[in-house]
C-alpha cells in the first residue's frame, strides 16, 4: 500500500459519506428529534419551574442526537448507488 | 448532507434555530406569571440634621434621615425566568421650585426565593439632600417601595409593593443631642 493509498484511505474516512437513503433518513431525525427535544425541554423545565432543567434536557438530547447521526454509521449505508454497467463504445472506423 | 460536514452543519442550524425559538418562549412565558405581591411600608420617623457638604466645606445643607420597617412577601414574584429581584425605596415630593423629585433612599437585591419574605428594619443608605440644600419648606413626602424584576431572558419588569398612604412632613432641622 503506498503512501497515496494511505492518504486517500484517512481521507475517505474522516468524509464519512453516506448514502442518498441514508441521507434522507438522518436529516428526518435531526428534524424530528431536535424539534420534540426542544418541546419537551420548555414542557418540563416550565412544570418543574426550573431554567437549569430546559437546557440540560435540550443539551444532552442534542449531544444524543449527534452520536446517532453526524458519524456514518452502516445504518445509513445500506442502500448504495447501483450504477448502470458502463457502455462499450463502439469504434466507427472498424465498420 | 453527504459527508460528515455537512451533517453537524444541519444538526447546529436546525439546534441554534431551536434554541432561539426556546429563549423567545421562555420569555413570553413571563407575562404568564402575574404576581403582584403587597406589603407594608411604614416611617417610624424622619430627623432633619444640619451638616456641612462633603465637597464644599463652608456650605451648609440639611440631610434627612428617614427610619422605616418594611414587611412583604415577595415570594410570588419568583418563577422560573426570575435571575434578581431589585427593591427601592424612594421618596416622592414636589419641592418649592416645583421639580417632582423621586429620591432612591434604600435598595436591596435579593436573589433566592428563601429571602423574599421579608421584615426589614432599616434607614436610608444613600444621603437624602434637598437641591435648594434645605428641606425647611419641602412639602410632606410619600415613601414607596418598588420592585425592579430581572428576568434571565425577557424584558425587565417594574411595580410598586407599598406606599405611605398619608404623606410624611419633614421636621424642622435640629442638631443632634
Amino acid at each position: 500500500m503506498s503512501l497515496a493509498d494511505v492518504k486517500a484511505y484517512i481521507l475517505e474516512a474522516v468524509e464519512g459519506k453516506i448514502d442518498f437513503e441514508g441521507q434522507k433518513q438522518a436529516e428526518y431525525i435531526t428534524r424530528v428529534a431536535l424539534i420534540a427535544a426542544t418541546i419537551l425541554a420548555f414542557a418540563v423545565g416550565f412544570i418543574l419551574q426550573s431554567l437549569q432543567v430546559t437546557f440540560v434536557i435540550l443539551g444532552v438530547s442534542s449531544l444524543a442526537l449527534g452520536l446517532a447521526v453526524i458519524p456514518p454509521w452502516p445504518v445509513y449505508n445500506r442502500h448504495p448507488v447501483a450504477f448502470l454497467p458502463a457502455k462499450v463504445e463502439k469504434d466507427s472506423k472498424s465498420q | 448532507m453527504h459527508s460528515i460536514y455537512a451533517r453537524v452543519n444541519n444538526v447546529s442550524a436546525l439546534l441554534s434555530t431551536c434554541t432561539m425559538c426556546l429563549l423567545a418562549a421562555i420569555a413570553l412565558s413571563s407575562f404568564l406569571f402575574t404576581a403582584s405581591p403587597q406589603g407594608s411600608l411604614d416611617i417610624a420617623s424622619v430627623q432633619v440634621v444640619p451638616g456641612n457638604a462633603r465637597r464644599y466645606r463652608n456650605k451648609q445643607q440639611e440631610f434627612a434621615f428617614v427610619n422605616f420597617n418594611i414587611t412583604a412577601d415577595l415570594t410570588p414574584l419568583f418563577n422560573w425566568n426570575t435571575k434578581q429581584l431589585f427593591l427601592y425605596v424612594g421618596a416622592e415630593y414636589t419641592n418649592r421650585q416645583g421639580a417632582a423629585n423621586d429620591v432612591v433612599i434604600w435598595d436591596k437585591i435579593i436573589r433566592r426565593k428563601e429571602d423574599a419574605n421579608l421584615t426589614i428594619t432599616g434607614r436610608n443608605k444613600y444621603v437624602f439632600r434637598e437641591h435648594s440644600s434645605s428641606f425647611k419648606k419641602a412639602p410632606p413626602a410619600h415613601y414607596t417601595l418598588k420592585y425592579n424584576l430581572m428576568p434571565y431572558v425577557g424584558a425587565l419588569t417594574y411595580g410598586e409593593i407599598a406606599r405611605t398612604t398619608e404623606p410624611v412632613p419633614f421636621p424642622e432641622s435640629r442638631e443632634i443631642s
